[in-house]
């Protein structure tokens, strides 16, 4: 190994890496133990989903959806089948949107109460991991009752849900999350108190509002650096635009903020799905919608537990989709991550990565592009067979 | 050599002797506590978190230290082309055999240590501070990136811990006259009280500084898993990682030794009590208490550790042998 006086080390987080949940590679230039340089390397779990779209029909085009993500399954599957219901023109029943609402709210609370037992654990906090995790499990349990499953509930289908939530499940998930509320407030508390996280998290990983909002954030990301921006407010999809709540931003910019943030949004999604189970209409499930989609295209958001989640879908009149986009929140925190993680120690790297609550595999997408003629091509299927399958 | 009266005569151990040091309270006595602390340390610290700990080998796990112990032995050593082999190679016998020297000198079974001599607290402090220059080495040697930085974390950490731990485990000294852990012990043993009830700041102290000693969180900088993988120990595998593992063990047993000697009155025999009674009770409660920290914390960064053992912990060990120099607790 050389080494120069005085010159920069290059330290590799990744692709595997304790502090990373998936494999994805960053190369940190490190003066000192102060990042003065970061090269994101991602691709590592690319996996063909967009290609994978296209041979589908729209209706297999769902389990696809549904596991684009393991933690955000719902988000996903709702923004997927908004996107086709748009194209079609179909009118989704109340009680199915609003369904559709509960479980969107539950999946946030299982997806924060995971982040912030990764924060915990990315500080060496693990007895609060262990008991954010302890706590999350009550959740999973509440969508297995719900759905049948843990983490793909497959509860979305184009024109509406496949599953009814019944008076019994309805007083469950209330008793349920009577309890979840003490144990988050208490969680939060100490987020907010103990001394040894808030020296590790106060002014850690600064993301101004204008960078924020210049580089693209979303999310809590985007909130913690107070800006108030949140689909569910600003463009309200399912039953969002029924249910009274107000946007959750916080002004400090640092990674506590995102943490408040993501506590706050805990205890916000709890009220919500309270109120949604008191005001859910009676009514249909789903309606009826044809197997082959018209010709047109559309774009749907969801606000995903980690921001903005963005599909798009192209079609030709048949039953399957010419061109699908998935952009996911992660994605788009990249450029402001990068950022965020100059200047800063090596000691707050996984900190700041966890911070934006990164789910690569979602995240990996592919394009060709020569980056000195800017030349950009596409491979057919067969030839990313030939290339992979050896 | 099996031959010669010269060698009888110059060899003045009797079987006892020989039984005291290989067995009882010898080596294996000191691997027994190593892997029972271990055991210890690991079910207090899940049960503290809502989990099991170890379960399944032996009763209540008991053997779980034990097993993951052999199965390291066998595991592939690996040794990474680019490290300093013979340091490499050396360090983990260090590591290993340096906690187990200094327990011969802490009184176990009875009131002094099995080799105890004037000074040996001096001798003590000696191997804590080889302790982290041999986990430099290891990290430095390993030439791996992670490694690097966790050993020069390991060295910085021991800069600022290692004064405010000296004196910490100098108060007591003072007040017994005597730099000998036996000795220190003992008078606490006839004066009818423990340095802990004299000088509770220094405990505090020494508490706090053998958290660092042992790299348990907050201050488990040198090997925080998730920013530097494994820290200094992240290129040793097989053989070697299984001597870091029962080297730490030992050094869990020694810290709260240190603790049972000079602040609560060593292995002293209470009544009816036997004095080795006495001293697995005095240092189970020690580990629990540094199990107990290492669970309600986060980690430190090595810059705020750094500052706060320089800013707060010195001062405060410094008060305490001012308070001791005017008579307060001796």
């Amino acid at each position: 190994m050389k080494m120069g006086y005085a010159s920069t080390i290059r330290v590799p987080f990744g692709p595997q890496h304790p502090a990373l949940k998936e494999p994805e590679n960053f190369i940190f230039e490190v003066d000192g133990d102060i990042v003065v340089g970061v090269t994101p390397r991602l691709g590592y779990v690319h996996r063909g989903a967009e290609k994978a779209f296209e041979i589908r029909t729209y209706v297999q085009n769902i389990y696809l959806a549904e596991r684009v993500c393991g933690i955000c399954s719902h988000a996903h599957t709702t923004c997927y089948v908004q996107a086709v219901e748009d194209i079609l023109g179909a009118q989704v029943p109340p009680r199915a949107k609003y369904i559709r609402t509960i479980i969107a709210e539950l999946e946030r609370l299982h997806s924060h109460s995971l982040w912030v037992g990764i924060a915990a654990h990315e500080v060496g906090f693990d007895t609060l991991f262990m008991y954010t995790w302890r706590d999350r499990e009550a959740i999973m349990s509440l969508l297995e009752e719900i759905s049948g499953n843990r983490v793909h509930y497959a509860m979305n289908t184009i024109g509406g849900v496949r599953r009814d939530i019944t008076s019994e499940g309805a007083s469950k998930i209330r008793s349920t999350l009577d309890a979840f509320e003490k144990r988050t407030k208490e969680y939060a508390k100490i987020m907010q108190t103990e001394r040894t996280f808030l020296k590790r998290a106060q002014g850690v990983g600064i993301l101004k509002k204008q960078d924020a909002i210049d580089l693209g954030a979303v999310g809590p990301t985007l909130r913690g650096s107070g800006v108030k921006n949140d689909v569910r407010a600003g463009d309200p999809y399912a039953a969002y635009g029924e249910i009274p709540f107000e946007v959750i931003s916080h002004e400090g910019c640092d990674v506590l903020c995102r943490t408040i943030v993501r506590c706050e949004e805990m205890l916000q999604s709890i009220d919500m799905v309270r109120f949604a189970l008191d005001h859910i209409p009676t009514g249909d499930l789903r309606v009826k919608v044809p197997p082959a989609v018209s010709a047109g295209e559309a774009v749907s958001r969801v606000e995903a537990p980690r921001g903005e989640l963005m599909h798009y879908a192209k079609s030709n009149g048949t039953t399957k989709v010419e061109r699908y986009k998935i952009r996911s929140p992660t994605l788009a925190n990249i450029p402001a991550l990068c950022k965020t993680l100059i200047g800063s120690h090596i000691a707050d790297i996984p900190l700041i990565l966890a911070g934006i609550d990164p789910c690569f595999s979602c995240m990996d997408r592919m394009a060709f592009i020569d980056s000195k003629t800017n030349e950009r091509w596409i491979w057919s299927m067969e030839e990313l067979k030939r290339k992979t399958v050896k | 050599m099996v031959d010669g009266g010269a060698e009888k005569e110059n060899c003045e151990m009797t079987p006892y002797e020989v039984f005291q040091l290989l067995v009882f309270p010898g080596l294996t006595l000191l691997f027994v506590l190593a892997f029972f602390y271990e055991w210890i340390d690991r079910k207090f610290f899940a049960r503290l978190q809502n989990r099991y700990g170890p379960l399944y080998t032996g009763p209540f796990g008991l053997f779980q230290p034990v097993a993951d112990f052999v199965k390291l032995l066998g595991k592939e050593d690996i040794v990474p082309l680019a490290c300093d082999k013979l340091v490499f190679a050396l360090t983990p016998i260090f590591y290993f055999a340096l906690p187990l020297t200094a327990l011969f000198v802490v009184p176990i079974s009875e009131s002094t240590g099995l080799i105890a001599f004037e000074g040996d607290l001096i001798f003590v402090m000696f191997i804590f501070t080889m302790l982290v220059v041999t986990v430099f080495l290891a990290g430095w040697s390993s030439a791996s990136r992670f490694g690097i930085i966790g050993g020069v974390r390991a060295a910085l950490e021991m800069l600022s811990y290692e004064i405010p731990l000296g004196l910490a485990m100098v108060g007591p000294a003072i007040a017994a006259g005597s730099l000998s852990i036996s000795a220190i012990a003992n008078w606490q043993s006839s004066h009818l009280v423990w340095s802990i009830f004299l000088q509770p700041i220094g405990f505090a102290v020494l508490i706090v500084g053998l958290l660092a000693e042992l790299e348990f969180v907050p201050f488990d900088i040198p090997e925080a898993d998730t920013e530097i993988v494994a820290g200094w120990r992240t290129e040793f595998s097989g053989r070697k990682l299984a001597l870091f593992k029962v080297g730490r063990d030992l050094e869990l047993v020694l810290a709260s030794a240190i603790v049972a000697a000079l602040y609560l009155g060593g292995a002293q025999a209470l009544g009816p009590i036997p004095a080795i009674v006495s001293f697995l009770i005095k240092t189970v409660i020690v580990v629990l208490l540094l199990t107990f920290l290492r669970a309600v914390f986060a980690r430190f960064r090595i810059d705020q550790m750094t500052a706060g053992m320089w800013k707060y912990l010195l001062p405060i060990a410094i008060f305490q042998i001012v308070l001791i120099q005017f008579g307060i607790g001796r």
